[in-house]
């Protein structure tokens, strides 16, 4: 058998490595400290369809750029899931480790019918949750998910080893890090941060990312064929597209080449399934008598074998979503009146948050002093992931509003740096049974220095008090100063007291609730 | 002999001579303090650095240099809260002339470093005169004797130790919490760790750094000042023109005479006092061999 020149094969890997690239370049560009904002990492999501059409349902808005996902979908009627087997760098990542896990064994793999469903259950989930009210999207959105577990987990580990392997000492003992300082010196400089991120929640996040890798060992593409809602839509769509797969069946010998080797594990000579196929061209590419051949040509009635959802899944499926959708809304934790966790500046106010919010983490690769950081359930169980802030890892950078313009929902508002500096995120609050100018009655004021606010929100006044040693001293102590606290954080980062801060941010007064 | 062994040694001396009750080893009137004005920051930088000998004085050939400006806030030039960025050109400059063989620059920035460097104007600036530019990296910390009262010893980033000659940059700024801000105050940059826990016995601990830590010399940038709300400040009202810079190899001094520039009395700073307890020179002005000069 002569294994032909597999044009259409290379010329779609090539596509692939192409957009993962930029994918990744977007957005370590976004989190490299050593640059300024760089105001076009959420562009990639603009291409996708399903974040416009979930937030069309949670907000009832459409956001002007997000209308350029109508061209991958429009595209899609014609040539099908291209988007899936040549541009979604999420797909690109399972592709690989796929082909990884596979190498050299080519054995034709079975699909599996009642999981492939699933993908489909999933969307219609998502959507009609949306549409009640709770927008879960960014859970399971590609985007975000690759987006999220890079800069949450991958990322930062990567960032970690290496480190570990250059820093100090090190190069004595690896003679790798001794051949690549020149590369690790040139990355500190225009990459990495100074400082390696550290989030609360990478353990979490980043084992949800291995597993989803690890799943392409039981089947190709685990996570495109059985779980991705985007896949999903597109698999609607793509049963009317205009480019065709045929198998001559004279010429066809049944050989199975084209079934080793398919995406998504189907058998395209026996049963091609048109909404599964990402077009990767494989199977044509592969084929020895070259029965498998793309046409276009209208899709002809009955011809394509297509999914069969069964109408007690579709009914299931959209009762559980109103009934999932409507739990977390009684739970009284979320969208509730109050709340003990602070959102990023320029945020709309947490109904209207929840609503938008992908749980993309742009926002907190952007930050570039590690504040941002995924919740858990802080924000309610329905607010899993959605970006809150922890002054124990960073704080707001006066001159800085690089997560006001990375957003691509507009769950966080674009601001100027002007209008970010006078952006209320909350404002801190004395603990004084903590702080030491009241509890051991000695001067600090570490917090008062780092204030960035120029006319001073933390302030002193000199009192009389009892300190530690039982005299009575004059110190300065400490207060706030509401109408100027812009709830930065930077206090409750630098408190020097090791156990709990003496004084701390706090929700109170922030602005995005009272901004009508 | 190295720095390191260098500042063992020197330490050591000044405990025994504390403990004995001999009067200290002082320097006062020895070494020369320049206050030069001017339009220029750049200009009044190479004359004061001239007029206590030359930068040949402080520098040998082939030696490698740090210079510790105070790059600790996100703020520009003109809010008075960084090292001037046209003075440090200078001190590069001189280094350079000197014969040093490296140059490098480096603070332990309280805000966001990859954005102070940038905002401060340092990071240009530098990088144009030829120096490196350097992040202070907690995996260079160690713990430093400083064996002082109070200040016994704190993690100092390596690279402040593995230098040939220290040069000390700092602005001239108020400080809410020490009174002032300027060249011993500008040594909490080379500290890593809760640096913040120091605040508690401020003056003193400032002594004992100071005192703990061999510096070479000293550059008081007092071209825009910082008269309130420092050390972050912010305001431009705030920010007021002396357009002059001191210049001694004694730190202890040129504080001395920044804190007269300020307008502030001596008595009213808590580390003037800890210092002059300490030995490390004279706080009464009138006993320091100053050289004015207006360009
Ligand atoms: S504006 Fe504040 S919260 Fe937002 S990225 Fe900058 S430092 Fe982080
Ligand atoms: S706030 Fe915006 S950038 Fe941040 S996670 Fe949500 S959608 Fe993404
Ligand atoms: S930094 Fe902490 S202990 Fe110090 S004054 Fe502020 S709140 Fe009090």
């Amino acid at each position: 058998m002569i294994s032909k020149y597999p044009k259409k094969k290379l010329t779609r890997i090539f596509f692939q490595v192409v957009f993962l690239v930029v994918f990744f370049w977007l957005l370590i560009r976004t989190g490299a400290a050593a640059t300024e904002t760089f105001k076009y990492s959420d562009y990639f999501f603009y291409f996708d369809p399903l974040l416009l059409i979930i937030n069309l349902f949670s907000t009832h808005t459409i956001i002007n750029l997000f209308l350029l996902s109508l061209i991958p979908l429009a595209l899609t009627m014609v040539f099908g899931r291209f988007f899936c087997g040549w541009v979604c760098p999420m797909g690109t990542i399972h592709h690989f480790f796929s082909w990884l896990f596979r190498r050299g064994e080519k054995k034709a793999e079975e699909v599996e019918h009642k999981l492939m469903k699933l993908k489909y259950v999933i969307l219609t989930l998502i959507l009609i949750m949306a549409l009640f009210g709770t927008n879960i999207g960014g859970w399971l959105d590609p985007f975000s998910i690759l987006t999220r577990s890079t800069s949450i987990a991958v990322s930062p580990s990567a960032n970690y080893l290496i480190e570990e392997t250059f820093k100090e000492g090190a190069e004595e003992s690896g003679i790798i890090a001794k051949g690549l300082k020149p590369a690790y010196e040139f990355s500190k400089k225009n990459i990495l941060p100074n400082k390696p991120r550290k989030y609360l929640q990478s353990v979490f996040i980043g084992i949800i990312f291995f597993l989803l890798i690890a799943a392409n060992f039981y089947k190709r593409r685990f996570f495109c064929n059985y779980l991705c809602p985007l896949g999903a839509l597109y698999g609607l769509f793509s049963r009317f597209s205009l480019l065709n797969l045929d198998v001559d069946k004279g010429s066809c010998k049944k050989c199975n080449v084209c079934s080793s080797d398919c995406t998504y594990n189907g058998s395209p000579y026996q049963d091609y399934m048109k909404s599964e196929c990402m077009v990767c061209y494989n199977c044509e590419d592969s084929c020895p008598p070259d029965s498998i051949n793309t046409k276009f040509r209208f899709p002809v009635k009955g011809s394509v074998n297509k999914i069969d959802l069964g109408r007690r899944r579709i009914t299931g499926s959209l009762i559980s979503g109103i009934f999932f959708a409507s739990l977390p809304r009684i739970a009284g934790t979320s969208k509730s009146r109050t709340h003990n966790f602070e959102r990023p500046p320029g945020s709309v106010s947490e109904v209207d948050f929840l609503d938008r919010c992908i749980r993309c983490g742009e926002c907190m690769q952007a930050c570039p002093t590690n504040f941002i950081q995924p919740a858990l359930f802080e924000a309610g169980i329905d607010g899993l992931w959605t970006p809150i802030l922890e002054p124990l890892t960073g704080y707001c950078e006066y001159e800085c509003n690089r997560c006001t313009l990375v957003c691509p929902t507009n769950a966080i508002e674009t601001l100027s740096l002007e209008d970010k500096k006078n952006f209320k995120i909350g404002i801190a609050v004395v603990v004084k049974d903590r702080c030491y100018t009241y509890a051991d009655g000695y001067n600090c004021a570490v917090c008062e220095e780092h204030c960035p606010v120029p006319d001073k929100a933390i302030r002193f006044r000199e009192v009389d008090v009892w300190n530690f040693e039982g005299k009575l001293v004059k110190v300065k102590q400490i207060y706030v100063v509401p109408d100027l606290c812009i709830g930065c954080g930077i206090c409750e980062n630098v408190c020097p007291r090791a156990d709990a801060p003496g004084i701390v941010n706090s929700a109170e007064e922030e602005q995005r609730e009272f901004d009508y | 002999m190295k720095r390191r062994e260098f500042i063992k040694t020197s330490v050591a001396i000044t405990a025994t001579a504390g403990i004995s009750g001999l009067p200290l080893l002082s320097s006062g009137g020895v070494d020369p303090v320049s206050k030069v004005t001017g339009e220029s920051p750049y200009g009044i930088t190479k004359k004061g650095v001239e007029l206590i000998g030359g930068m040949k004085k402080f520098i040998s050939k082939q030696d490698i240099v740090m210079i510790k400006p105070n790059i600790g806030w996100n703020r520009k030039v003109e809010h008075a809260a960084n090292t001037n960025p046209e003075v440090l050109k200078a001190v590069i400059e001189m280094a350079f002339d000197a014969g040093a063989k490296k140059v490098i620059v480096m603070d332990n920035s309280c805000h966001k470093s990859e954005d102070t460097y940038r905002r401060s104007g340092i990071k240009e600036a530098v990088e144009k005169s030829g120096a490196e530019i350097r992040f202070s990296d907690e995996n260079r910390l160690v713990v430093h004797p400083f064996n002082g009262e109070k200040l016994k010893k704190w993690p100092v980033f390596r690279d402040h130790l593995e230098v040939d000659k220290f040069i000390n940059v700092p602005i001239l700024k108020h400080h809410s919490s020490s009174g002032l801000t300027i060249g011993m105050k500008n040594l909490y940059g080379i500290l890593g760790g809760r640096r913040g826990k120091l605040h508690r016995n401020m003056g003193e601990n400032i002594a004992d750094l100071a005192n703990g830590f061999k510096t070479d010399l000293t550059i008081v940038d007092a071209y825009r000042i910082l008269t309130k709300n420092g050390p972050v400040g912010g305001r431009l009202s705030d920010v007021e023109l002396k357009k002059t810079v001191i210049c001694s190899k004694n730190i202890f001094e040129a504080d001395v005479v920044a804190v007269d520039l300020f307008g502030k009395n001596i008595d009213e700073i808590p580390f003037i006092d800890a210092g002059f307890r300490r030995g490390m020179g004279q706080k009464d002005i009138s006993k320091i061999n100053i050289k004015t000069f207006v360009i």
